[in-house]
């Protein structure tokens, strides 16, 4: 672990921590199973007790958790309200648009994630790759009762396979393009979801999450940044104001900001000059987003070594020059893990908008469990959104570990 | 090159110093026009709404109830109101650090275990938990699985020392008798006893050489306690808690609401600190292990005096800020109607429409409890490098 402990203790300052770089152990001759099992399992007789009670707790709530969700389970609640869980009250009429997102997404998302893939995936990979995309596969088909969506949903995959082998061919060659293509696609879908009688008001479900993720990472990136430079700045009174902004807005909950964007932020502004709910919740979360980011890049910052300003000095290069060519690329470079990290957890708050009565994914799934007709089935109602949650958490912080280790990130 | 005479002051708009001073005041300058803007603006919507600025609807009358919470009646003020919620906040807030602390310690150490059933279910625990937004795992636990739990008349018992229903949870707790503050004083006493029996001991051993480990420390504890029990005639007694018709009676009662906030914000702040122990601890140098191998240190020994102090060192500051992270959390209760200070000022904020100061004060408040903490940490941590570095 080389140089881990720096970024460890960045990283844990915008609470994500993330998995330390794999030590590669010198090979050993592979265990048969009587000796692995030996050695992991029944190392000492203490060993031996924890692994019999742990063993025998994990079967019983593994039983109980595959008796829930394949015989005890109701699962008439998410099949009444997946598409809300989805989508909200997006009409069926214009729904084409999200599609056009989703396979526009689905192909980029491919593409990267193809260029990334470090050395073939292990067979154990493959396996669990399989077996959840089996998964998936057999929940759409279970849940969904139309055929236009299976057909989609399949297309979709396809797309997505494709897109995979397609980036893996090309390589690092589509690396310029596939960045364009990320940084053009944040307007581009706001435009396609908001552009004709779609508003913003029909937004809902994971639709709304992802949308106002997207929105306040796209935002925030450039305003923390400009504090973070404010923070470093040799000119007392803006360094003072960017740190006094940072440590307050790190200081009170977000639920606080966002009541102050209900209530209080309309009211300075100048008369006459209004904005939606959902504009303002975003502006504050933006706000309290770019405090975090100034953080983490301030972080980035004090890694690069201080003989790396001395050498642009001696080279001639001006103040600006300096941060924009030589301090910067190093800085952000270093900040990806913590940055990834970062917008994993705005991903997460956007479930903030549900306290807020916005009708995002967490909210229809509350709203679904209140249901009169599915009284008692509060746990199928629920367990969907926080899984939809997960899923889209969980893959973004696996592909963070596998963009670090592809950079090379703390090894240079 | 024409060598012209060298000024010996460079010209008044070249000069670095008073461009930093131009700057400075330009910025400042119109930094306060937009304030001045705003708090105009301000002023100006909050008199068309018929309110004011002052903070005296603090003193008017609440008129709501608050369900948990001492010494408040709905006709107190608003502000006694808001400091029912304070109090509320730093409940949860204080109980929560100390179980997520005690369940991170758990799951860290468990993923660092030599034992591979134990290492994959803290980590599976981990990747699920810290994924999973935490307002989720709230109102998870408060609409799926407490306010689902059967009826008082149905409450789940523990062996009758605990109960377990939809209206929260009962535990039994300690009863406080008369001699119960001469008993707090024993202890006192027995700990201070124990502390110097502890240097004693040390000290010999100092002299003659380790010897078989004896638990001298904890038996002079156990002795004074035990005196100071029997002398003030049984202090304090166990209250079990007694299912009525309406609720419990006895014990220790946590409200349904106080149970999830809880519940969820230990679950998810554990995952964090146990990431934080496990990377503490793998952080420390591997060297550092083997030196105190190679002194003969037993691997117990090595533990305790090598790795876990300078594992201790480097956890406090990201520990301190999942401390903060988990007290700002606690103001999701508002989701699930825990009165803590977001909750309660936001049924004020309802009542008499002051948002822009309840704001002010809620954040203040906030930033006033983050500040404790992080004083609080910042002095273990000087304790604890000041120790180290002795």
């Amino acid at each position: 672990m080389s140089g881990a402990l720096p970024e460890d203790l960045e990283r844990s300052i915008v609470g994500v921590a993330e998995e330390p770089a794999v030590q590669v152990a010198p090979t050993r001759p592979p265990l048969t199973l009587g000796e692995w099992v030996h050695r992991n399992l029944f190392s000492s007789w203490f060993n031996g007790v924890l692994t019999v009670v742990t063993g025998i707790l994990l079967a019983y709530l593994g039983f109980r958790l595959v008796q829930f969700v394949f015989v005890t389970a109701d699962w008439s609640v998410l099949r009444a309200n997946l598409r809300s869980y989805m989508v909200g009250r997006f009409p069926n009429d214009e729904i084409w648009r999200v599609w056009t997102v989703a396979f526009f997404l689905v192909v980029l998302v491919g593409i990267s994630r193809g260029m990334l893939v470090p050395p073939p995936p292990t067979r154990r990979g493959l396996l669990l790759r399989a077996l959840m995309g089996a998964a998936a596969l057999g929940a759409t088909l279970a849940l969904v009762e139309s055929f236009v969506v299976w057909l989609l949903v399949a297309v979709a995959s396809a797309l997505y396979a494709a897109a995979v082998v397609g980036g893996r061919l090309a390589g690092r060659r589509l690396a310029r393009p596939i960045l364009v293509a990320w940084l053009a696609s944040f307007p581009l879908i706001i435009a396609l979801l908001s552009f004709g009688d779609v508003g913003a008001d029909r937004w809902g479900g994971l639709l709304l999450n992802l949308i106002a993720a997207i929105a306040v990472i796209a935002l925030s990136f450039p305003l923390g940044l400009l504090l973070a430079l404010g923070r470093r700045s040799s000119l007392p009174a803006v360094s003072w104001f960017c740190v006094g902004i940072i440590e307050v807005i790190r200081g009170v909950p977000l639920l606080t900001l966002l009541i102050f964007g209900r209530f209080v932020l309309i009211l300075l502004l100048p008369p006459g000059l209004t904005f939606a709910q959902l504009v303002r919740a975003i502006f504050m979360f933006t706000l309290f987003s770019s405090a975090y980011v100034a953080e983490i890049v301030r972080g980035g910052l004090q890694g690069v070594p201080e003989g790396q300003y001395e050498a642009a000095r001696a080279l001639g290069l001006s103040t600006t020059r300096t941060m924009v060519l030589v301090a910067l690329p190093q800085a952000l470079r270093n900040t990806i893990p913590p940055m990834i990290g970062h917008f994993i957890s705005v991903f997460k708050d956007t479930s903030l908008l549900a306290a807020l009565s916005f009708s995002d994914l967490l909210f229809t799934a509350r709203r679904a469990s209140q249901a009169f007709e599915f009284v008692g089935d509060q746990a199928e109602a629920l367990l969907p959104g926080a899984f939809l949650f997960w899923i889209v958490a969980f893959s973004m912080s696996r592909w963070s570990q596998r963009v670090e280790g592809r950079l090379g990130v703390g090894q240079r | 090159m024409a060598a012209a005479a060298a000024p010996t002051r460079a010209p008044l708009w070249r000069n670095v110093r008073f461009l930093r001073v131009l700057g400075q005041a330009a910025f400042v300058a119109l930094l306060l026009v937009i304030a001045r803007e705003a708090f105009l603006n301000l002023e100006y919507g909050v008199r068309r709404q018929n309110l004011d600025l002052s903070f005296d609807f603090l003193r008017q009358r609440a008129g709501f109830a608050i369900k948990e919470g001492i010494g408040y009646s709905p006709s107190e003020s608003f502000f006694s109101a808001f400091l029912v919620g304070v109090m509320n906040t730093i409940r949860v807030a204080f109980v929560g650090i100390v179980l997520a602390t005690v369940l991170g310690l758990v799951m860290g150490v468990a993923r660092l275990s030599s034992n591979w059933l134990v290492r994959r279910i803290a980590q599976v625990y981990v990747e699920v938990v810290r994924n999973t937004p935490v307002l989720v795992q709230i109102i998870f636990w408060y609409v799926a699985v407490i306010l689902a739990l059967p009826g008082i008349e149905g409450a789940l018992s523990l062996g009758e020392l605990a109960f377990v229903s939809n209206r929260g949870t009962a535990v039994a707790w300690v009863r406080i008798e008369d001699g119960g503050p001469a008993f707090g004083l024993s202890l006192v006493a027995a700990a201070v006893v124990a502390a110097a029996v502890h240097r004693w001991r040390t000290r010999v051993n100092e002299r003659i050489g380790p010897e078989p480990r004896q638990p001298w420390a904890l038996g002079a504890f156990v002795l004074v306690a035990t005196a100071g029990f029997v002398l003030t005639g049984t202090p304090v007694g166990v209250d079990a808690p007694v299912v009525g018709r309406f609720g419990y009676s006895g014990g220790l009662e946590l409200s349904p609401e106080y149970t999830a906030l809880l519940l969820g914000l230990v679950i998810y702040t554990g995952a964090f600190i146990a990431e934080i122990v496990r990377g503490s601890i793998q952080a420390v140098p591997r060297g550092q292990k083997e030196a105190a191998e190679a002194l003969g240190f037993s691997p117990r020994q090595q533990l305790r005096f090598v790795v876990l102090p300078q594992a201790f060192r480097i956890a406090l500051p990201p520990l301190n800020s999942q401390y903060l992270n988990l007290t700002k959390n606690s103001s999701l209760a508002l989701a699930i109607g825990y009165p803590e200070i977001v909750s309660v000022s936001n049924t004020i904020i309802n009542q008499a429409a002051r948002a822009t100061q309840m704001l002010l004060l809620v954040m203040g408040t906030y930033l006033l409890l983050s500040l404790t903490i992080s004083a609080g940490m910042n002095a273990l941590n000087r304790t604890v490098t000041r120790r180290g570095s002795a």
